[in-house]
């Protein structure tokens, strides 16, 4: 019951994201005419074009038309290349979802051990410095902390290259080569923001009765800590994935143009500069549904954290 | 206020308004023209003339990051105004109104979360143009919704609040409500949110720059700057460094600013936090014999918290002594710091607290115990069972798992004996089924169960002596006395020795050997449990006892209390703590504190044959 009540719930908010931008990418100055056929074009090219392309219909009968279509997976036909949108975006998805999870892993991976040893000296110099660095790498702008680890990894010491892509399937030590400083620059921002709740969350799952009688039974704060406290404090941690993994997709752009990757991102800035409306309206859609489905899924995965879910 | 901000507020507030005075006074300052070229040498590095170097055009770069901070700050202002004036609107509404306008608010919500706000904005800059004013609305409307959400909480809080249901009740008209009420109180969290909307909105504004999707050149802008440095990082690393780092100063200072004005209003960090030991000096304790002949013994026993109101004597020169096979019961009011005796005794304080005196087990002194050492006393000789079997079982693990989780740490079982014991101890505290119960979760049982389960925990590793915080309180009636009943049961069968806190007198009247009377952290009266109650000495023992209902008391009956409150343990007040509320005090209470000689700590103790005439006297009218 609560499932079909969610599922009923981000149906609409899908309906509502994509008429929201398809009608105001549509309403917006600029017409997709000029960009095909260029300023000179005569009237009746224009509105040839026009007919062609379905623009001189209503706005809700192409909206419908264009809703229709990405039920059965056609996201239209480029203006500008001509090719389908939904080609184009499985193309590049690969490599957006390759950089979202290498960043994840990296952020989660450090996460938690910080958040776990800032939670058992809460309040001591460790917790302090790691709360004050955590401070810091929230404060610092992706292409900044991007512009400096290049400067320190590719440009002084070339261990890796600054920018390029080389596909997982070409070679999968220059992929990870290629991936990893992107990753590091993406996944920094969210490992201070995860590592500030579960220092948070641990800090008030250590103050339960059932931790004390933990204590009261002689095991030990490593134990305790690892084994009793930290699941009963991921729930927000796991909120704060989904959150991430599905908003990211979009915040990938800067990361992509900055480091030269050819992902779902790029493609949408690239898009806009060429005033490619279907490609980049393909890809809202695109990011929106990633959002919806991953926070989907981030709730059935809270049955698995905290059994007592289960049952509603 | 100011060592409440700290150092960090203020210098964070000082970059801030440096920052902010450049940019006004960017065309005054003595600086070379933003957009001169070859002012200086190409990618010259810092030098006196330029502070910050030459850019590959030969511009100051100094010059350049001032400018940039009027487009920055400029869109920052700008927006958050933006946002705060469609915004708070909106969410004083919700938070006032609610029913239908919240509902349409938090729908909105849900869509704003899934809408790509960035890849947004770059299409409608990009389509709209590339300007001050439109990149400014576009920021300023995507943080519409996060300035919702926040005004929208905030005002909940307050429209709840005594002083606003009152002005309600006397009439008063909405609008006046609103502007006298809660606006002011909503001002200091929209404040702090204005301080941190800066900082994401000067970042976007960065992003969207660094893009080429801002303010257009010649105009320099800091993700532009960073941008177009990023072809010279080889050459001239301080083209990028200087509006990176200036930028990340200026979100990092927005962010800190509106970080502390908002611990300013959040209760739990201002302040009410007990202090952190300072240097914990051992508390002295006093002269005394260790009885090797006692199982348990308390000398001495005090715990402290340093706390900045002052120091609370929770529990306060605390001596007793236990033999095996009999049981101690712990009473008092609630705060009277039974419960922290507990605790102090097994060592589990939090660690802003200072203990002092000694607990010996079987002569050994625990206290002088290292924590590994301690924690291989703990469960094999001392078991503890809590108040609420609610909170005490870790809600995400089977019971099978933290039922055997002692005896395989503690007694080296592997899996299989484990399981094997633990289905014996669930059934020897009366579970039916154990094997099925071993399988399960603690919400899927009844309280009466869980406890059945905590106590079986505590017993695993056969202890011998058993702590029982209150064990009965948060159950039923007709289960309390199951619960009971099977701890004197498992007490003789194993002849353990327990340790019964409860302030409920029947209960002790009829289970505990041996009694002791807690107020304000001291005992005030001891002794065996009948004698106690037959005959009590000091007036608090007294007025507990008949404060209790009895079975036996006539209908209707009235209930008595005791007067005033317990005493606040920071201040104490002189002599006797309980003066203020005995019957019988005298000058010489407030002066002095009765020592506790024999069996009570009370100048004046309660005479019997006075007693039963003053009883007399009372039943006749």
């Amino acid at each position: 019951m609560i499932v079909v009540h969610r599922l009923v719930r981000l149906l609409v908010v899908l309906l509502v994201v994509t008429f929201l931008s398809y009608a105001l990418l549509n309403l917006l100055p600029g017409d997709p005419v000029t960009q095909i056929l260029g300023l000179s074009a005569t009237e009746e090219a224009r509105a040839q074009v026009r007919q062609d392309l379905g623009l001189d219909q209503p706005l809700l009968v192409r909206y419908l038309g264009w809703l229709g279509g990405l039920v059965t997976g056609d996201f239209g036909e480029s203006y500008i290349t001509r090719m389908p949108v939904a080609s184009e975006l499985a193309e590049r998805l690969p490599v957006t979802l390759e950089l979202l999870v290498a960043a994840q892993i990296i952020a989660l991976g450090l996460a938690i051990p910080v958040g776990v040893a800032a939670a058992r000296r809460a309040g001591r110099a460790l917790d302090q410095a790691l709360t004050a660095l955590s401070f810091a790498l929230l404060s610092t702008p992706v292409f900044v902390l991007g512009v400096l680890l290049i400067l320190v990894f590719a440009v002084t010491w070339q261990v890796v290259p600054a920018t390029g892509w080389t596909p997982i399937s070409l070679d999968l030590g220059w992929n990870l080569t290629s991936v990893i400083l992107p990753a590091i620059t993406l996944g920094c921002g969210q490992l201070a923001v995860y590592a500030r709740l579960l220092r948070t969350d641990l800090i008030a799952t250590l103050q339960e009765d059932y931790i004390t009688l933990a204590r009261a039974r002689g095991l030990s704060p490593r134990r305790i800590l690892w084994r009793h406290a930290l699941r009963p404090s991921a729930i927000s941690l796991v909120t704060a994935v989904g959150l991430n993994l599905g908003a990211l997709i979009g915040g990938t752009v800067i990361i992509e143009t900055l480091f030269g990757l050819p992902g779902v991102g790029r493609l949408i800035v690239d898009s806009i500069f060429s005033r490619d409306y279907l490609t980049v309206q393909g890809g809202v859609v695109l990011i929106s549904v990633g959002y919806v489905a991953v926070n989907f899924a981030v709730d059935l995965v809270y049955a698995a954290v905290d059994p007592r879910i289960r049952r509603a | 206020m100011r060592s409440r901000l700290g150092w960090g507020f203020w210098a964070s507030a000082g970059w801030i308004g440096l920052v902010l005075l450049a940019a006004v006074l960017a065309d005054v300052l003595p600086l070379a023209r933003y957009d001169e070229t070859l002012a200086g040498p190409p990618r010259s590095g810092p030098s006196a003339a330029h502070p910050f170097g030459t850019d590959g055009l030969g511009r100051d770069v100094l010059s350049r990051v001032v400018h940039g901070a009027r487009v920055s700050l400029g869109v920052g202002v700008g927006a958050v105004l933006l946002g705060l004036g469609i915004g708070a609107p909106l969410g004083i509404l919700a938070g006032y109104r609610r029913r239908a306008t919240d509902a349409v608010i938090m729908a909105v919500n849900d869509v704003a979360q899934a809408f790509p706000a960035l890849v947004f904005a770059l299409a409608v800059v990009a389509f709209a143009g590339a300007n001050l004013r439109n990149v400014l609305i576009v920021l300023g409307v995507l943080g519409v919704p996060s300035w919702v959400r926040l005004i929208r909480g905030a005002t909940l809080t307050y429209a709840d609040r005594e002083f606003v249901l009152a002005a309600r009740v006397l009439g008063t008209r909405d609008r006046r409500i609103l502007w006298r009420e809660i606006v002011p109180n909503v001002a200091v969290p929209a404040a702090s949110y204005a301080f941190i909307g800066m900082a994401v909105v000067v970042v976007a504004e960065g992003s969207l720059a660094f893009l080429g999707l801002s303010v257009q050149a010649p105009t320099p802008t800091w993700g532009g700057l960073i941008n177009e440095g990023r072809t010279l990082l080889e050459s001239a690393p301080h083209v990028v460094l200087a509006p990176s780092v200036v930028m990340f100063l200026t979100v990092l200072s927005f962010n800190l600013v509106g970080d502390r004005l908002r611990s300013l209003t959040d209760v739990r960090e201002s302040g009410l936090e007990p202090v952190r030991q300072a240097a914990a000096a051992p508390l002295p304790s006093a002269e005394h014999e260790v009885r090797a002949d006692c199982l348990l013994q308390a000398e001495d026993l005090r715990t402290h918290f340093v706390t900045p109101r002052g120091v609370v004597k929770a529990v306060d020169g605390v001596s007793f002594t236990l033999r095996r096979g009999r049981t101690l019961a712990i009473v008092g009011e609630s705060g009277s710091g039974k419960s922290m005796l507990i605790r102090s005794i097994l060592g589990l304080l939090p660690g802003s607290s200072v203990r002092g005196g000694h607990v010996y087990l079987s002569g050994d002194d625990l206290t002088g115990y290292s924590p590994a050492r301690m924690r291989s006393v703990l469960g094999p000789r001392l078991g503890t069972v809590f108040q609420d079997p609610m909170t005490a079982l870790n809600p995400v693990r089977t019971i099978g798992t933290q039922v055997t989780e002692p005896l395989r740490v503690h007694l080296g079982m592997n899996r299989r004996q484990a399981r094997a014991e633990a289905v014996r101890l669930l059934a020897s505290v009366g579970i039916p089924d154990p094997e099925r119960t071993l399988r399960r979760h603690p919400h899927q049982l009844s309280g009466g169960m869980r406890q059945r389960v905590t106590i079986a925990m505590a017993l695993s590793c056969g202890p011998d002596v058993l702590f029982a915080d209150e064990p009965t309180t948060a159950l039923d009636v007709t289960i309390q006395d199951q619960v009971l009943r099977l701890l004197h049961r498992l007490r003789e069968e194993r002849d353990m020795a327990v340790v019964l806190v409860s302030h409920d007198l029947s209960v002790v009247a009829r289970w505990a050997d041996e009694v002791i009377v807690m107020y304000a952290g001291k005992v005030v009266e001891r002794g065996p449990a009948a004698e106690v109650f037959a005959r009590p000495r000091m007036p608090y023992t007294e007025a507990l006892l008949q404060a209790a209902p009895r079975l036996t008391d006539p209908v209707h009956h009235r209930l008595r209390v005791i007067p005033g409150r317990p005493p606040d343990l920071v201040d104490l007040p002189r002599g006797c703590a309980f003066q203020p509320r005995c019957p019988y005090a005298r000058d010489r209470c407030a002066r002095e504190a009765p020592p506790l000689t024999g069996s009570y700590a009370c100048w004046y103790p309660r005479d019997h044959a006075e007693v039963l005439k003053e009883r007399a006297d009372s039943g006749g009218r």
